[in-house]
């Protein structure tokens, strides 16, 4: 039995039992070689679960919005380790409680998807464990090395060329699980934090301010920056900050639904080398 | 016989527009993204795209235009408007649905109350097309009776030889006429045949579609929170739009000086339509893509007599969740009735 | 262009209710004022602005018998609408209009008229009451039927003392119940309710009506319970606005675009319009 069979068979015992209400996973695209996300609510519907490699957004921001677990009802979601470790920090800064959630958890490796036992978030500690051990993506810290090997000014240069094609349209920041703010600091007009205006400027002060937001909370699926319809190689900036979080604090973000948020927590043994 | 360009010549082409006071616009890659820019030479041009990323639209109504520069003093105020100048420009390389969105876009912005920040900038802009010989997955043009020649909002259009070195050419405008009076010499007559069009799949029924829209009935159908459950609530079809206007209007500066802007905005945004009181008209994701679709297929229809779609399709070409107006239109098309 | 506003000047601002503020704008160019008396009729409304914070859309609140300057009544709330609050005599604000429809006043001739508003929403009635209490000989009966949460949140306190002397107006005064004051010696009910105890006739008359959707509602009830025809009663409805002319897309209710077709509806218009948009 293929993967794909065994979850549909899955989701279908879990609907059927009323062990969830609900389940988000994958569906067929408007093309081949696209997946979307669909919303299964009943077990004769599960037919309509695609589960392959194609299937790489981080469907975890699903459960975020206001009223679907109020009820203390759970929801099964399909998740690869990216998305469990966002619902991890998800339930760290409380917005879900882990407990509600359970995991169809899988992995694509080689072109293809493949099962990884545990539903729970806690199930997949270990698995998170090995991937903070192996540390952050090789093939991004190579793309990354090469803006470092620019000089500031040429690398300022790059990304004020990247930013200035920013139209703010905020899919970045809707697709992102952990931009759940109710009411986003660019949405605030008293005062106005933020200018709204799409120029060179104002989209750097958007960019700077989701990238701080998201420094140690960002899990790298990618999400932003492919949904990004400009082209900014948002995952760059994303993992230079995961970078700094990892190596400065030993952060790697979502490692469990206890860890304390890197930037509001403080240690003595945190480093300074700010102070000069 | 007809006229015809040959690809060899577009760079005298280029030369003669330029020396006649035009700046030429046209697809072409920079900095990972596919938009119209200024171009120098036809070795600059990525003419062979089904479509550029970006619209046109952005050079007609840019993304933040600024419309006021104020100066507060005490119990004074000095303000400047700020005219867009009237640029002689040249978009080359339009695709049928990105010019028909401007031609779409017209009497909106000029019914009533005329927005000149629109039309100094469309004043004296030559819009040449070319017809598409190639289309993707996302095109669907066909389905809102439009065709991947269509002339609509071009003044000069280009249609592919068969043999593959050059395009017929094709006046549909004084405007046209006057662009080709520049470049006499580089035109020449020639009886070479035209590639055939494009095969663009019709795919959903705009007749049964309006229909469904223009009954009372279908506001309030469940359908809109089926259809729109993955929306994410994102602007990005909104503002890869060839025909979506929408805009908000913001004062920035400091205390003392600065400038009032026209920005894009997007009914896809909850403040969009948000009342100081927090009370929302639209406060829910499937209440704005009802707004969406039904703005473009319904009331712009009703006030316009034209949809508010050109049927580029980048809205689901785009869609971080494979939404997008075709997916929407098809389904309404099929429901059972 | 399109977007340029009028530079205004504050001549006065007057307290009218906690939180609720009248200003007194007059033209500083001649030309400006020339073409809003040539075209301001009452029912149209604007937007109010403020260069550094931003435009807020409002009525008139004064009467198109009353063109020298420009009153607008707001409830200080959001950023553009603290800062008018905030503006003193000789300031300069900006006013872009008059948008908009309004209220026919000259098909309102020879009949009676029944005014019904609520809480902040008496300035867009004002505005039709003076248009007409200006030229009192071609109306019938006039009543004006207002209520507000409390006795503090009345506004315009001496003209509604003025139309309660008056012997040709009917001003029938409420509050919602807890609202008054132990010298109160007016109604203490919901505006729907005491409408129905005062029974204004239905015959030859035209109702205005403004105020909170909530309000609007079970007034409606109450007129149609009365016997007052959806044609025969018009009212104002307000959304988002940002350009004010048609452009910028958000205060649609249905097809209908608010800024162009509206403000002022009468309620068989109101009711043809998908309620679920409102």
């Amino acid at each position: 039995m293929g993967i794909q069979e065994q979850y549909r068979n899955e989701a279908a015992e879990l609907l059927s039992s009323g062990a969830v209400k609900l389940v988000i996973g994958y569906g067929e695209g408007s093309t081949s070689d696209r997946r979307r996300p669909v919303f299964i609510r009943s077990a004769d519907e599960t037919a309509r679960l695609v589960l392959d490699a194609n299937c790489i957004a981080n469907l975890s921001g699903y459960l975020v919005p206001e009223g679907l677990l109020s009820d203390g009802k759970s929801v099964a979601v399909f998740l690869k380790p990216d998305g469990i470790r966002s619902v991890n920090i998800l339930a760290a800064e409380a917005q879900v409680n882990p407990d509600q959630v359970v995991i169809l958890g899988f992995d694509i490796d080689g072109g293809q998807a493949s099962p990884l036992p545990g539903r729970k978030a806690t199930d997949f500690a270990p698995l998170i464990e090995s991937q903070k051990s192996t540390g952050l993506s090789t093939e991004l810290q190579q793309e990354a090395d090469q803006l470092e090997l620019m000089s500031a000014t040429d690398r300022f240069e790059y990304w004020n060329q990247q930013f200035s094609k920013c139209i703010k349209c905020y899919a970045c920041r809707q697709v992102c699980p952990m931009c759940y703010c109710r009411r986003c600091i660019v949405d605030v007009n008293q005062p106005q934090w933020v200018n709204t205006s799409s120029h060179t400027l104002g989209n750097f002060e958007w960019n700077i301010v989701r990238a701080f937001h998201l420094a140690g909370r960002c899990v790298a699926c990618g999400g932003c920056d492919r949904a990004c319809p400009v082209n900014i190689p948002l995952r760059l900036i994303n993992h230079r900050m995961s970078k700094e979080a990892l190596d400065a604090f030993d952060h790697f973000a979502g490692e469990s639904a206890d860890q304390k948020p890197v930037l509001a927590t403080f240690r003595q043994d945190d480093p300074e080398t700010f102070i000069l | 016989m007809t006229r015809i360009l040959l690809h060899t010549r577009l760079d005298d082409c280029l030369a003669a527009w330029r020396a006649s006071g035009y700046s030429v616009l046209a697809p072409s890659k920079s900095h990972e993204l596919t938009r119209f820019n200024e171009v120098q030479h036809a070795s600059d041009m990525a003419l062979d795209l089904v479509l550029p990323e970006r619209t046109i639209k952005d050079h007609f109504f840019p993304q933040t235009e600024p419309l006021i520069r104020y100066r507060i003093k005490k119990h004074e105020i000095d303000t400047e408007e700020m005219v867009p100048p009237e640029l002689k420009r040249i978009f080359f390389g339009v695709r049928p649905c990105d010019a028909s969105g401007l031609a779409i876009d017209d009497p909106l912005f000029g019914w009533d109350y005329k927005d000149e920040y629109w039309f100094r900038r469309r004043g004296n802009s030559v819009i040449v097309t070319i017809a598409c010989t190639s289309a993707d997955d996302f095109c669907m043009c066909t389905s809102v009776q439009l065709s991947p020649d269509s002339t609509k909002g071009s003044d000069v259009m280009l249609t592919p030889l068969k043999d593959g070195r050059g395009w017929q050419v094709l006046a549909l405008t004084d405007r046209g006429n006057a662009l080709l009076e520049t470049i006499p010499s580089i035109l020449q007559e020639s009886d070479a045949e035209p590639a055939p069009p494009a095969s663009v799949p019709v795919k959903f029924d705009i007749d049964k579609v309006t229909a469904w829209l223009a009954d009372p009935a279908s506001f309030e159908s469940h359908f809109w929170k089926e259809i729109s459950q993955r929306c994410i609530g994102c602007a990005s079809c909104t503002f890869l739009c060839p025909t979506c206007h929408c805009f908000d209007i913001q004062d920035e500066g400091d205390t003392y000086s600065g400038i009032r802007r026209k920005n894009w905005d997007s009914c896809s945004f909850a403040m969009f339509t948000m009342h100081t009181s927090g009370h929302n008209p639209r406060n829910t994701q499937s209440t704005r893509w009802r707004q969406r679709i039904m703005h473009k297929f319904n009331y712009y229809r009703g006030k316009f007599d034209v949809n508010s779609c050109s049927g580029c399709g980048r809205c689901t070409r785009q869609c971080p969740v494979d939404m997008g107006i075709t997916e929407t239109l098809q389904s309404i098309s099929n429901l059972p009735r | 262009m399109i977007y340029n506003p009028f530079p205004m000047r504050v001549v006065s601002k007057r307290d009218e209710a906690p939180g609720v503020r009248t200003l007194r704008l007059e033209f500083v160019k001649q030309e400006d004022h020339d073409y809003f008396s040539t075209n301001y009729r009452t029912g149209m409304f604007g937007l109010y602005g403020i260069f550094g914070e931003g435009e807020s859309t409002f009525c008139v609140a004064s009467p198109e018998t009353r063109k020298e300057y420009i009153e607008c009544t707001f409830r200080q709330s959001g950023r553009v609408t603290t800062t008018l609050a905030n503006a003193d005599a000789g300031d300069i604000v900006t006013f872009r209009g008059p948008y908009g429809n309004r209220f026919p006043i000259e098909e309102f001739e020879g009949k009676n008229l029944l005014f019904i508003a609520g809480g902040i929403a008496l300035p867009p009635t004002r505005s039709v009451i003076w248009s007409c209490l200006d030229q009192r000989e071609k109306f019938g009966n006039v009543t004006i039927v207002y209520g507000a949460r409390t006795v503090a949140d009345l506004v315009y306190k001496d003209e509604l003392d003025e139309w309660k002397r008056r012997d040709d107006v009917n001003l029938v005064l409420t509050v919602d119940p807890g609202g008054e004051t132990p010298d109160w010696q007016d109604h203490v009910g919901f505006v729907p309710s005491v409408l129905e105890k005062v029974a204004p006739s239905p015959d030859n008359t035209i109702a205005v009506l403004c105020g909170p959707p909530i309000m609007i509602k079970f007034t409606l009830n109450a007129l149609e319970k009365l016997g007052f025809s959806a044609e025969n009663v018009y009212t104002t409805l307000e959304n988002r606005m940002k350009c004010g002319v048609g452009k910028c897309g958000r205060c649609n209710v249905g097809s209908v675009y608010i800024c162009k077709e509206g403000p002022v509806f009468t309620a068989a218009e109101v009711q043809a319009m998908p309620q679920a948009d409102l």
